[in-house]
């Protein structure tokens, strides 16, 4: 695989992980460090960066008075980041195995560990988005032996569980972080979650209407 | 944005960490996936009923229930050697059975753990066509009370040397035990004069079977059966007696279009519970009205259409203003609003209309003003309206205290029309037991019922109990050596059936001990030649923890602890409990999962039983395991099992009456115990059973063709299967036509040649056998019916019975129609009525209510009931009374008890008042169910290791005084936290979470013990609701205090015995009129025969 292939590649990877992990719990010190001192990252938080409180709190005091309050807020209390809330009628969450993304998972032998996840369902939008993380890696993985057809088999399931159930419902979801929002990294992090997720789902499907050619 | 390209985006994700360190990484690894890829389960039912298919029940696996706990077998996978840390997966037996905690007995089914002998958990059985699969909170927890860590481990004896009460005990097996009370028995009974078969009573308290427990007592010839009923419900079965000789009435609620409950009855808690309040539900969301008269807003009030706090027992009023609109009023159409057809023919007003003497007298009362002109139907509707004319909206507004509530009588009206004859309807405890004349109630409640046609028992409608259930459990014969039913008992027992209450519902039980102790009571009726005993040779309560519940409970403790009064007692009982402290044995019974019975609940028209059953017992049996003795098979497998030496009734009684009571067969009590099959033994649960149950002919017909190659093939459907549905849509019953044949006609199982049919003026059949005339059917249009089941074979509006008991007053339902007349019928208005109200302090306090989440005393120990009900309990006060008092929110206050007919006070408890709206003006309420105590926490067993503790989860530490005059209780401690160390040596994997107790079970006080006792003078009901005088809390008082003037009491129930009963004299024949039901033991004429001196 050519080097632009495979930093294009890393750079999904991480930024599912990225997204994966701020969606799914509180942001932690090393990470909180990370966005401080990689300017790469903190480049994706461009109202973060420029925030007051940031400049004004020390790393402990921001998270436990600001941005631990608002993740609770946002993603425990009062916004339902689940699938099967926004796409069910009754709007009831599916916490069983007849919830289409368990079944999803289950197929693919994926196990979602909901203790550590902390969440009550599979359709968890972090969940979602580390299914994603990990179908990329296996993708890299993929192309790094040159198996391009593997890739091409993981990149249509990418694509599909972009186009058939995230681009459902994420972004409403993630339209309402950015409204609810209290503070500038999760007003941030739903604005790179939702131009990210969409920004992915058009290079799959040009990839897709290329036929999976990854040497185009 | 900032996105200006997508190369630009991911070229800025070239973070110096790696996406791995990132991410959170909630998938798990491929062993776990693995395990669950190769394993059957699915990881939640598709639906909230659903249930494994019965095919499947002798061997079902399922995931453990941590599986949920640790959020499913997605994140685990299954347990295995590859994968340590997945799911157990539990190998089952699911045996049904019935919960037993309270009258409703609903299915439950028992998951038993093959591998490792134990019920894991309780479910619902969806078998069973009343409960539906459902259960209460109590069902769910029968696993608490089965693996109870205090539950009582095997058989005590009072400690030799010891007096009752002092708490000292040894172990003793049940050999022992049956060995000494067998002798007793059997000493007492080879006497054989009338004295000695008045001497050993059994007292049952929720018996939760149908008819196993009146075989005890009638095969041995005694008259010795005593229930608690007269606590319960005997007011409203008094009613129903007169109208139908019913026990009680029975609606179909799913069909119904207005619900019309007097009491939190049947949807809160209660007859029958969850299967009434899931079928009201159905109906409810069809479309009916639901209607709740109540001085207190129970949950049914709080959700129903309409809520009607009348002042409690005034009720009465209230349903014969309906009456009187009823036949003065017509409806839209111009047309009567009276079911005319129904009444005309299936109420007795043609009786009332021949009968001129009563009539006279009806004049003489100035119910009505002048002699009818005529007997037909019209001079009867005639009657009628005058009759009822008094009880005007006006009247009733005042009468039931509704002031201000003109409104909501106008929308009961308007329900109560457009719902025609699809009213259903349970009278039932709350008022008809609370009060002096509570009876009336019921009379009053059914005659509005019976005038729109509602009593037809037709769809939607009311009907009677007796059509909706089956009693066959004190009828396995067959199976003994006997083959047939013991004859008649010859003896009347003047304990429970005293002469001053001859038409008492049930048993006079809650005075016993009063009667025991009243030797003044003793010389006056042994004077006038009735033979009284002086002591009760054996006492045994049964699941019964009569100390505690009954009114009085010093008075209780003073009588049992009198070995002169009392000679033995053992209590059959599946918890600790007061009543234990002061009895010579414990012998530990079972509880839902732990018993055999037959039981049967009239929650719908149709007829059902339920067959509950020792479940470890059955998965044991039916993984080979088989007893030494088939005889005690439950026991043994108890034992084994790990349970404990737990046993119960219909294996204890047939072992203590073939090898200890009757051993050589000589009081010809063995026959009726010993097994057909092998009469060295006494007969098993299987053999018995199957024998009872094989008299339903349609189970019979299933059962044998299912179950060809078993021996008892009944029994092995009802093994199986928990639950029997032997007739569904049973409507209008007294309109079945009798069969008749060429020469006989055809009732209640016996033939009669017709020319031994004689038929009266009015049409009714007529037989003679026993030495008695029996009304067999009626005759209408040429056909010959069943009928209900009075004498006339009518709904009796006008009881003549009644009247010819010496109640002529209120023989037809009436009330007094102003104030005036409540001294003159004074036996029909409550003795809290508003009249005796005098101070701002003063208050009717209404204590029959029960608490959703407990039953009585067998809940005890159950850690999540006891958790969902404490502080639940306080004395709820209108906002408006508290506040003229100074009373806030949880403020201690006394509420001191004293009697409006002999004005003497009784004491009083301390309670924790709550300022609500949910009770009305004048009207206190605190539930009669709370305030367990015990006296000590825990006793030593000699040569045991474990100290054995006391009702651990339920009871406070009290400390106690009684010095035969004044008795005090004192709470020392609350409920404590459990550990591993504190008493907790067996069931510990069940009771991980006692550390977490955080409620201390002060809430409520014993205040049974409080409240004298005062038997209505007819019905023979402990009349509940109390006259109370309020203050705040002295202070040195503590919430959960009591001090009670039990001499003062005495007093009382001497006043209402001698004050308002009119006792058999010398004029009687007979102890109680022989056609209405006489529990529970079959009397002979020679019992029923009489002879008082003058």
């Amino acid at each position: 695989m050519n080097n632009d292939l495979k930093q294009q590649q890393i750079a999904r990877i991480n930024l599912y992980a990225l997204t994966s992990r701020l969606m799914m719990s509180e942001v932690d010190e090393g990470l909180l460090k990370s966005i401080e001192t990689d300017e790469n990252m903190l480049a994706f938080f461009p109202t973060y960066k420029d925030w007051q409180k940031r400049k004004e709190l020390n790393s402990k005091d921001l998270r436990e008075k600001y941005l631990d309050v608002d993740f609770t807020n946002l993603f425990l209390l009062h916004l339902i980041p689940y699938e099967s809330f926004y796409m069910r009628e009754d709007q009831m969450m599916e916490t069983g195995g007849d919830n289409p993304v368990q079944k999803l998972f289950n197929d693919f032998d994926f196990r979602v560990e909901l203790d550590k996840a902390r969440v009550m369902s599979a359709d968890h939008i972090a969940v979602e988005f580390e299914f994603l993380y990990k179908l990329c890696e296996s993708e890299l993985k993929a192309l790094e032996a040159d198996d391009f057809h593997a890739a091409a088999e993981i990149a249509d399931i990418e694509y599909h569980f972009l186009k058939e159930h995230l681009l459902e419902w994420a972004p409403m979801f993630l339209l309402n972080v950015k409204s609810e929002a209290g503070t500038a990294l999760y007003f941030d992090v739903a604005d790179l979650a939702l131009e990210f997720m969409l920004s992915d789902f058009e290079y799959l499907t040009q990839l897709k209407n290329n036929g999976y050619d990854y040497q185009a | 944005m900032y996105l200006q390209s997508r190369r630009t985006f991911l070229k800025g994700a070239a973070f110096s960490v790696a996406g791995v360190a990132i991410a959170k990484g909630v998938f798990s690894t491929d062993a776990v996936a693995e395990s669950v890829k190769d394993s059957k389960f699915t990881n939640t039912p598709d639906h909230i009923g659903f249930y494994p298919d019965h095919s499947e029940w002798d061997n079902f696996q399922e995931l453990d229930g941590s599986d949920w706990k640790r959020g499913g077998i997605e994140r685990h996978g299954v347990r295995s050697v590859d994968n340590p840390d997945g799911i157990q997966v539990n190998n089952y037996t699911i045996v049904p059975t019935v919960c037993s905690n309270c009258e409703a007995g609903c299915g439950l089914t028992a998951w038993v753990n093959k591998d490792t002998m134990t019920v894991r958990k309780y479910m619902g059985n969806p078998l069973h066509t009343g409960s539906r699969g459902r259960n209460c909170a109590k069902g769910y927890a029968v696993t608490s009370q089965m693996y109870d860590p205090d539950r009582i481990p095997f058989p005590l004896k009072r400690a030799p040397g010891s007096k009752r009460g002092e708490g000292k005990w040894v172990r003793t097996t049940w050999d022992e035990a049956m060995a000494a009370i067998g002798k007793k028995m059997h000493d007492t009974l080879k006497k054989g004069d009338e004295i000695s078969k008045k001497q050993i009573i059994y007292h049952v308290g929720r018996p939760n079977e149908n008819g196993f427990g009146h075989r005890v007592p009638h095969s041995m010839g005694i008259d010795g059966y005593n229930s608690h009923t007269n606590i319960c419900s005997a007011g409203a079965r008094q009613g129903t007696i007169q109208w139908a000789n019913d026990d009680r009435n029975s609606p179909d609620w799913a069909n119904a279009e207005l619900i019309f409950l007097q009491s939190s009855h049947a949807a809160d808690a209660g007859h029958y519970f969850q299967q009434s309040a899931g079928l009201i539900a159905d109906a409810r969301k069809r479309g009916a009205k639901m209607v709740v008269l109540d001085p207190r807003m129970s949950n049914s009030a709080g959700i129903a259409d309409l809520w009607i706090p009348c002042w409690p027992g005034t009720e009465t009023a209230l349903y014969l203003y309906l009456a009187n609109r009823v036949l003065h009023e017509k409806d839209k159409n111009g047309e009567d609003l009276v079911a005319h057809d129904f009444v005309k023919e299936w109420v007795n007003w043609d009786r009332l209309m021949a009968n001129k003497e009563y009539l006279q007298k009806m004049v003489g009362y100035g119910y009505i003003s002048k002699m009818p002109e005529g007997d037909t139907y019209e001079d009867f509707i005639k009657l009628a309206r005058e009759l009822y004319a008094p009880y005007t909206k006006e009247f009733v507004l005042k009468e039931c205290k509704l002031e201000g509530m003109e409104h909501k009588l106008d929308q009961l009206w308007e329900m109560y029309i457009d719902a025609g004859d699809k009213i259903a309807t349970y009278l039932w405890r709350a008022g008809p037991i609370a009060h002096r004349g509570g009876w009336m109630i019921t009379r009053a409640g059914f005659l509005s019922l019976a005038l729109r046609g509602a009593l037809r028992g037709d769809i939607g409608g009311t009907s009677f109990h007796h059509w909706h259930e089956i009693s066959v459990a004190g009828k396995g014969d067959k199976a003994t050596v006997a083959g047939e039913r013991p004859a008649k008992v010859d003896v009347w027992n003047e304990i429970p059936w005293p002469p001053e209450y001859p038409l008492s519902s049930y048993e006079m039980s809650h005075i016993m001990p009063h009667l025991m102790m009243d030797d003044a009571w003793y010389e006056k009726w042994t004077k006038k030649g009735l033979k009284i005993p002086k002591s009760v040779a054996v006492y045994m309560p049964r699941m019964y923890n009569p100390v505690w519940i009954n009114p009085d409970g010093f008075r209780w403790i003073e009588a049992l602890k009198r070995e002169d009064k009392f000679e033995l007692s053992f209590n059959l009982s599946p918890t600790w409990s007061e009543t234990n402290w002061y009895c010579d044995y414990v012998l530990p019974v079972g509880l839902a999962g732990e018993r055999n019975d037959q039981q049967s609940t009239p929650s719908k028209p149709e007829q059902r039983i339920e067959f509950r059953q020792a479940v470890l017992r059955v998965a044991a049996e039916k993984a080979g395991w088989k007893a030494k003795d088939p005889a005690r098979a439950t026991l043994e497998a108890h034992m084994k099992f790990g349970l404990g030496e737990v046993w119960e009734e219909s294996e204890f009684w047939p072992n203590i009456m073939v090898h200890y009571v009757d051993p050589d067969g000589s009081l010809g009590i063995r026959k009726y115990w010993a097994s057909k099959k092998d009469p060295s033994r006494a007969v098993t649960v299987p053999e018995y059973f199957d024998a009872a149950l094989s008299l339903l002919p349609r189970l019979k017909e299933t059962a044998t063709k299912m179950y060809k190659s078993e021996e008892f093939p009944v029994y092995s459907y009802m093994r199986d299967h928990g639950a029997w549905t032997e007739k569904t849509n049973v409507y209008k019953s007294q309109e079945e036509e009798l069969r008749v044949d060429g020469e006989y006609v055809y009732a209640h199982g016996k033939k009669y040649h017709k020319d031994h049919v004689k038929k009266d003026a009015f049409g009714t059949l007529w037989v003679e056998h026993d030495g008695r005339e029996h009304s067999i059917g009626i005759v209408k249009d040429d056909k010959v019916l069943a009928g209900f089941h009075t004498l006339s074979k009518k709904l009796e509006f006008f009881s003549e019975w009644f009247a010819e008991w010496k109640w002529p007053e209120y023989a037809v339902p009436v009330y007094p129609r102003n104030a005036g007349e409540y001294k003159k019928m004074e036996h029909i208005v409550t003795h809290v009525h508003h009249s005796m109200m005098k101070g701002d302090n003063e208050f009717a306090l209404n204590t029959v209510f029960r608490l959703p989440y407990n039953i009585h005393t067998r809940s005890v120990n159950s850690k999540h009931l006891m958790e969902i009900s404490q502080n639940h309990n306080p004395v709820w006060i209108y906002t408006k009374d508290a506040e003229k008092l100074g009373i806030k929110r949880g403020d201690a206050i006394r509420v001191k008890i004293t009697d409006t007919v002999s004005g003497l006070d009784s004491g009083y408890f301390v309670g924790m008042a709550v300022p609500t709206e949910a009770t009305r003006p004048g009207v206190l309420a605190c539930s009669h169910h709370a305030g367990r105590w015990k006296l000590k926490d825990s006793i030593e067993i000699p040569g045991f290791e474990h100290k054995l503790g006391i009702m651990g989860v339920g009871a406070p530490l009290y400390e106690m005084t009684n010095d035969g005059k004044t008795g005090t209780l004192k709470p020392v401690a609350g409920i404590q936290k459990r550990h591993a160390g504190h008493n907790l040596w067996r069931f510990k994997e069940y009771n991980k979470d006692l550390d977490n107790i955080w409620w201390d079970g002060l809430s409520g006080s014993w205040q049974n013990a409080v409240a004298p006792s005062h038997p209505d003078p007819i019905a023979g009901n402990h009349a509940w609701h109390q006259k109370v005088i309020i203050e705040k809390a002295h202070a040195d008082d503590k919430i959960g205090d009591i001090v009670v003037n039990y001499e003062n009491n005495f007093k009382v129930y001497q006043a209402w015995r001698d004050q308002l009963t009119r006792p058999l004299d010398h004029n009687d024949k007979l102890r109680r009129p022989q056609h209405i039901k006489r529990p529970a033991v079959p009397l002979s004429n020679k019992a029923y025969a009489v002879n008082i001196k003058a």
